[in-house]
């Protein structure tokens, strides 16, 4: 699903390395947290596989596709494929919760009709139909990201990324939204957590790649952040 | 298939549409400047359409009744006569050719003058100051010169001298030619101007969009579909222009068209275009170049931010 082979991205500004050689191979259906201290490359790799970026050296495949090798006007519609839930929720303040996850049907030009069936569905899932004409103001932090993951979910993407979305959550929300994470996860979609919680990862027991100045230092199937940090 | 993807364009047009008459509201200030830039420029285009139609208009009518009138000396034999006739006839070019004998010159000058021809009544056959001529039509104005050039190579054989209208049309086109680089120029300085106040406006959407572009891209969204809002907003801008310079131009041209009815100044009785010939190309002209504008102007200004 996601195959990263020699992966080195340099900055042309300072010439680190924010990520150095890096293989990493993830399986169709699989959870997979993403951990490291910031600077140890997490956000470079997110930006490598929405192709916000491209690598130095090496190749990023996304489903057996090399994915820098896709043109400018390609790479919107690798991005319908991949969702992205991020820390500070990037909903639209105009919009309620109805239309922001309309939103993402709506650019892809998916009729009417089928969006008014398929929001209120997703937003079954996430646990807010009751709240689909409230605007984001008027949500708390786990309500808002329940929204940004229903949009993320909305065009039912084969990946979901998730970059920190428990970071400004308090933590019996934050147990909530992981959750739902895993929730679907178990429908078949390949779920990336990159985070900061410890308690988090230790508790699901789930794949743990750890990332330190650029290089994958562990990728332990079930493994706990405590390990890692010593 | 093609009805689906008549749907999905129809759901991105009305989201855009709905966008952009928000953004506009919002932008009102600024709206306004674009929009005022905008008929400042069209006026100047209008202007350059309104003379370049009217100028064609009085050149052709002039070209089509031109003719070179060739004199002949007032000392002539029947031979120089039917000498020069011939050469004429023979002239490439030529269509036609009436000959005027100096009497009927005098009769024709008479009858112009109308209630003083009395002035004339000296004058008889004995003593006509005027010349028979010959009356040369061409086919084509362009080549007027050369069978004048020619025509005046006959001095030999009794031509005294050869006029045409030139120096009337010359100086009426040197002067729409004069107008229309005066026109052209001005049009550049306010089209470059307008340009830059609609980039600013749209730059302004953008700014306050620019979060909206961000998770529209990250959702991926194509970068026309980002454009399409923006894109909206740059022509909206340019067809109300439009439509102002054209009301503008109009009323200007009536108020024209009332103070030149009666004038007699105007060339070979000829009259300014009526308006509904010269407004429709004036509007179609001023729509297209607003458009045009204002999609320049808005694709400059999200350049900036769709390459973020």
């Amino acid at each position: 699903m996601i195959e990263f082979i020699n992966v080195t991205k340099t900055y042309d500004k300072n010439n680190v390395d924010a990520l150095n050689d890096i293989n990493l191979f993830i399986d169709k259906g699989e959870f997979v947290f993403l951990v490291g201290r910031s600077g140890a490359g997490k956000s470079t790799f997110i930006k490598l596989l929405q192709r916000e970026l491209s690598p130095t050296k090496g190749t990023v495949k996304i489903r057996n596709h090399d994915i820098s090798q896709l043109s400018k006007k390609e790479i919107p519609y690798l991005r319908r494929k991949i969702g992205v839930v991020f820390q500070d929720f990037r909903l639209l303040e105009n919009k309620n919760v109805f239309e922001n996850v309309a939103y993402a049907m709506e650019i892809i030009g998916r009729p009417e009709s089928k969006i008014r069936k398929k929001v209120p569905l997703a937003l079954e899932m996430v646990g807010l139909a009751d709240k689909a004409d409230r605007y984001p103001n008027e949500l708390s932090g786990g309500e808002q990201q329940r929204v940004a993951i229903a949009r993320a979910i909305i065009n039912n993407p084969s990946i979901l990324i998730c970059d920190e979305p428990t970071g400004n959550l308090d933590p019996e929300t934050s147990r909530e939204i992981m959750e739902l994470l895993e929730e679907i996860n178990r429908h078949g979609t390949t779920v990336v957590v990159v985070t900061h919680d410890a308690t988090m990862v230790n508790r699901l027991q789930k794949r743990l790649v750890v990332l330190d100045g650029g290089r994958l230092v562990s990728d332990s199937m079930k493994g706990t952040y405590d390990n890692v940090l010593s | 298939m093609n009805k689906k993807k008549e749907h999905r364009f129809f759901t991105m047009l009305r989201s855009a549409s709905r966008d952009t008459i928000k953004s506009i509201e919002r932008n009102n200030l600024m709206s306004f400047a674009s929009v005022a830039s905008i008929v400042a420029a069209l006026l100047i285009l209008g202007i350059f359409i309104i003379i370049t139609i009217n100028v064609n208009n009085v050149t052709s009518s002039v070209k089509n009744s031109l003719e070179l009138k060739v004199f002949m000396k007032s000392s002539y034999t029947q031979e120089d006569l039917d000498a020069v006739q011939t050469a004429l006839t023979n002239e490439e070019y030529v269509t036609g050719i009436t000959y005027e004998s100096s009497d009927e010159a005098l009769a024709k000058y008479s009858a112009s003058l109308g209630q003083y021809s009395g002035l004339l009544s000296g004058f008889t056959s004995s003593n006509n100051p005027l010349n028979a001529s010959f009356i040369v039509q061409v086919d084509d104005p362009s080549h007027l010169e050369q069978v004048k050039s020619e025509a005046e190579k006959l001095t030999n054989i009794g031509v005294d001298y050869v006029k045409y209208g030139e120096q009337y049309v010359d100086a009426l086109v040197s002067f729409s030619n004069f107008m229309n680089w005066v026109c052209v120029i001005i049009l550049v300085i306010l089209s470059i101007i307008s340009v830059i106040i609609i980039y600013n406006t749209i730059k302004l959407t953008c700014y306050s969009r620019r979060k909206e572009i961000g998770i529209m891209k990250f959702i991926g969204a194509t970068d026309w579909y980002i454009r399409l809002p923006f894109f909206f907003e740059g022509s909206m801008l340019g067809i109300i222009g439009a439509v102002f310079a054209t009301l503008i131009l109009r009323t200007a041209y009536y108020y024209l068209l009332g103070m030149t009815s009666n004038a007699t100044y105007l060339p070979m009785q000829s009259q300014l275009i009526a308006p509904a010939s010269v407004m429709g190309p004036v509007l179609i002209f001023c729509l297209v170049y607003g458009i045009l504008m204002g999609v320049c102007g808005s694709l400059f200004s999200i350049r900036k931010f769709l390459d973020r």
